[in-house]
């Protein structure tokens, strides 16, 4: 997991609590350094990187140590835009989503914080873009009666009072919120809990119930498309090659609630023959196959063609191995089994809706 | 990159544990210097402090750096690195400081609320007032009984959009009878007077390969800043300019290619109205003195918008739209630069040192959109964003665009490009620019399909 703080680019491995590499990308501009090595390591940084060899140099900085709780919070940060990209949210695996609107105020109160590392040119500077559509979500979730809702809310509103709102499309909705979370009484009428459960989209079995000339499933990896969208599950993916789809290969994805998989795009090898299309709305599609020529497959060609080798790929092809996803899912199930110090409340929340 | 143990983009590597600094310090990093004497104040600038104690970092960026160091009148202060006597210097200016700086926390506290008495929500409060916040606290000292009064126009006058009131004027002169036809016929002239010479082009671009080379050592340095004089003072830069309109063939880029021009060979552009397509040069004279207007927000007086139309005239019929020499160096300098870059690919080597240098870099910001599942394999993760990645793919033109941009407010302003080592930094800062404003934009077609339409906006934006 990486974070963009001014002149740099600091990254952990996940599932480790070790100190980060700092990759300088301009160690000019890096003037928090001495917060995390030292004056001195600061200073001996500055003169290594003042001529640089070549762009892409190693130097060796032996006897400069990192100070592990100067980086605590931009550790927690990283983990943060880690979660809104990766968390393994699955219907089928059991693994609660986490609310982006929370999580996303949680990390804007975190980079307010820590803003002497972020200069107004890093990818992880903006607060307010990260925020700022949210408000009418923190007052749906404020009125929930939540204590620790309302003090995350509360700090948030305080953060868009100083640092304004990213669009003006959002303003009323931030005064409403900073009404609210003014307003005490109004935070003692709890409507309904939170949703805690949900249903499954576009489901997958209904795929080939007759003439399936050939089926199969398959997986996606995670890092060919984008968060959010389908269930993180393996094994989320069907196929099959219909007798009465003119040996086209009938592609059916698992979406999460309220998803939209709309022009994703699948492809399909099949060995001799290839297709491609792109994701509905619901999830799936037909995919037309043909041969090198581009020569339609045909029906008694697809009955004689051999399909055990046939692979469906959604979104982008990327090298990702189920290995690694399933040690993400256990990460996460251990984050939401037992909470731990640097969890997020949308963590909590999700742990919470769990049980 | 959804594990990323083996990052290849990482170098440095560092290890852990604390250090206590036992050495005499001959030199300290200029932020530590700042924090320190920030310290020094003691209580009463709470509110421009962060919540270790510190100076925020908009108070370094709005108010020390400055007003109170004054960095463009003192430049020996903003090295990252200060010499001891140097650090001493600028604690004793801070610290000396410190009447006006709790003067100043007061005028925020009181301007803030004013903002929430007035239902101000627009811009960054810290970012707009801090700088009056301290103006307030120099002139009037601590806030006394009209400071309610005070606080309130000072928030409308920060709040009154002074662009609008600035492109008032340049509409009611525009609109004016004669105004027109007179620019009109200045516009025909200027175009045609400028006709390129015969130089030949081989020793202008040898010379920039030493001015495009390693940072290097003192003697290095100053070898390159007489190049870049030399190279200044050539007509080269004019006349390959001058040439795009008649023999683009002769000019080693094409205009279009780079995202200069939407046509080749370029054309005069018009005066005033829609133009004919979105690239720098295309730009009709009167939005290009819009955006200047727009640009001298942070300047103290409006200028002179008839005066400034001329100017901009005889600037459109330049060569590169630019008058000064500098300036046209400059921005051959930064073709010769932007063709080289190439944030997604991968295996992209780049001639030139400085290029690879950005390259590198630029490398290293896009990993982080792969490591935030914002891109995949160096291709976009939804359809959306397709439009986007391919503006990345040709990064030379919003590179260019930008560079372009901040060249022309610097010949607006008749500010130099005559110091090598600035051009440099300038070459690299507006890389971080356009870099930052393309993934942001991957960024935001991912997030918010129902939100607001940030495309166009982003574009235009040029700093």
């Amino acid at each position: 997991m990486v974070l963009e703080v001014s002149g740099a680019v600091m990254s952990w491995t996940i599932d480790d609590q070790g100190a980060p590499r700092i990759d300088f990308t301009d160690p000019s501009r890096a003037d928090w350094l001495w917060r995390v090595v030292g004056e001195s390591g600061h200073v001996k940084v500055a003169t290594a990187t003042d001529t640089p060899p070549g762009p892409s140099q190693t130097i060796d900085l032996d006897g400069i140590d990192v100070a592990v709780d100067a980086v605590a919070v931009l550790r927690r940060l990283a983990l943060g835009h880690w979660l809104r990209a990766w968390w393994p949210a699955s219907v089928l695996d059991g693994i609660e989503p986490l609310d982006t609107a929370l999580l996303d105020a949680e990390i804007a109160v975190l980079t307010a914080t820590a803003q002497d590392f972020f200069g107004d040119d890093t990818l992880d500077s903006d607060v307010a873009e990260l925020v700022s559509p949210h408000a009418a979500t923190l007052s749906y979730h404020v009125r929930s009666g939540d204590p620790r809702v309302i003090e995350l809310v509360r700090r948030c509103v305080e953060l868009i009072d100083e640092i304004g709102v990213d669009h003006s499309v959002y303003e009323e909705d931030w005064f409403d919120l900073s009404e609210l979370i003014t307003d005490a009484a109004a935070l003692d009428t709890p409507v309904a809990a939170r949703q805690g459960d949900y249903a499954l989209a576009a489901g997958n079995g209904a795929v080939g119930p007759t003439g399936a000339i050939a089926t199969g499933v398959g997986s996606i990896a995670w890092g060919g498309v984008p968060a959010g969208i389908f269930d993180a599950a393996e094994a989320t993916l069907e196929w099959s090659v219909r007798a009465d789809a003119d040996g086209g290969v009938v592609v059916a994805t698992t979406v999460m609630p309220g998803a939209d998989p709309s022009g994703i795009a699948v492809f399909v090898d099949a060995g001799s023959f290839t297709g491609s299309a792109t994701l509905g709305p619901d999830g799936r599609t037909t995919v037309d196959l043909g041969d090198v020529n581009g020569v339609r497959v045909t029906d008694s060609g697809a009955w004689a063609h051999d399909w055990s080798g046939t692979s469906v790929t959604v979104g982008v092809p990327v090298d990702e191995t189920p290995a690694i996803r399933d040690r993400v899912r256990s990460f996460a199930r251990s984050r939401l089994t037992e909470p731990g110090p640097d969890a997020f409340l949308a963590e909590i929340l999700a742990a919470e809706a769990d049980y | 990159v959804l594990v990323d143990e083996t990052a290849s983009a990482y170098h440095h590597r560092m290890s852990i544990g604390f250090e206590v600094a036992a050495e005499v310090a001959v030199a300290r990093p200029r932020r530590a210097v700042i924090d320190e004497a920030w310290r020094r104040i003691g209580p009463g600038v709470e509110v421009l402090s962060g919540g270790d104690g510190g100076p925020l970092r908009r108070t370094v960026k709005r108010i020390l750096d400055p007003l109170v160091l004054r960095l463009r009148a003192n430049p020996q202060y903003s090295a990252p690195i200060l010499p001891i006597d140097m650090a001493n210097e600028v604690h004793d200016v801070i610290v000396g400081h410190r009447d006006q700086l709790r003067a100043t926390a007061q005028w925020f506290e009181t301007l803030k609320k004013g903002r929430r008495r007035l239902r101000i929500t627009t811009g960054n409060a810290q970012e707009l007032y801090f700088p009056v916040c301290y103006e307030l606290a120099v002139t009037r000292g601590a806030p006394a009984a009209d400071a309610e009064a005070v606080a309130d126009t000072a928030l409308r006058d920060v709040h009154s959009d002074r662009d609008r009131t600035a492109g008032a004027v340049l509409d009611r002169y525009i609109a004016a009878p004669d105004t027109l036809s007179a620019l009109a016929r200045q516009l025909d002239r200027s175009w045609r007077d400028v006709r390129p010479g015969t130089t030949i082009t081989g020793a202008f671009l040898s010379g920039l390969t030493t001015i495009l080379a390693e940072s290097g050592d003192h003697r290095a340095r100053a070898a390159r800043q007489r190049v870049w004089s030399a190279l200044v003072a050539d007509d080269t830069s004019f006349n390959l300019g001058a040439r795009a309109r008649q023999n683009p063939a002769e000019v080693p880029w094409s205009f279009v290619d780079i995202g200069l021009t939407s046509l080749e060979p370029q054309h005069c552009p018009d005066l005033i109205g829609k133009s004919v397509g979105d690239r720098p040069l295309d730009r009709a004279v009167v939005d290009r003195v819009r955006a200047t207007l727009r640009r001298a927000l942070d300047r103290d007086e409006l200028p002179d918008i008839p005066l400034l139309c001329a100017e901009e005239v005889d600037r459109a019929c330049a060569p590169w739209g630019l008058i000064a020499e500098d300036m046209q160096a400059t921005l051959i300098a930064g073709v010769e630069v932007a063709v080289e870059l190439s944030p997604l690919d991968e295996t992209h080597s780049a001639r030139y040192p400085l290029a690879a240098q950005i390259q590198a870099r630029l490398r290293k910001e896009a990993y982080v959109l792969h490591a935030r599942r914002c891109l995949a394999a160096g291709t976009p993760i939804h359809p959306r964003q397709q439009q986007v990645v391919d503006d990345l793919r040709v990064f030379r033109r919003p590179y260019l665009s930008r560079l372009w941009a901040r060249l022309h407010g610097r010949d607006v302003w008749q500010e130099s490009c005559a110091d090598v080592e600035d051009v440099r930094a300038l070459l690299d800062g507006v890389a971080r620019s356009a870099s930052l404003d393309q993934r942001q934009r991957i960024k935001a077609m991912l997030a918010n399909a129902d939100g607001p339409q940030m495309t166009g906006q982003a574009m235009s934006v040029a700093r």
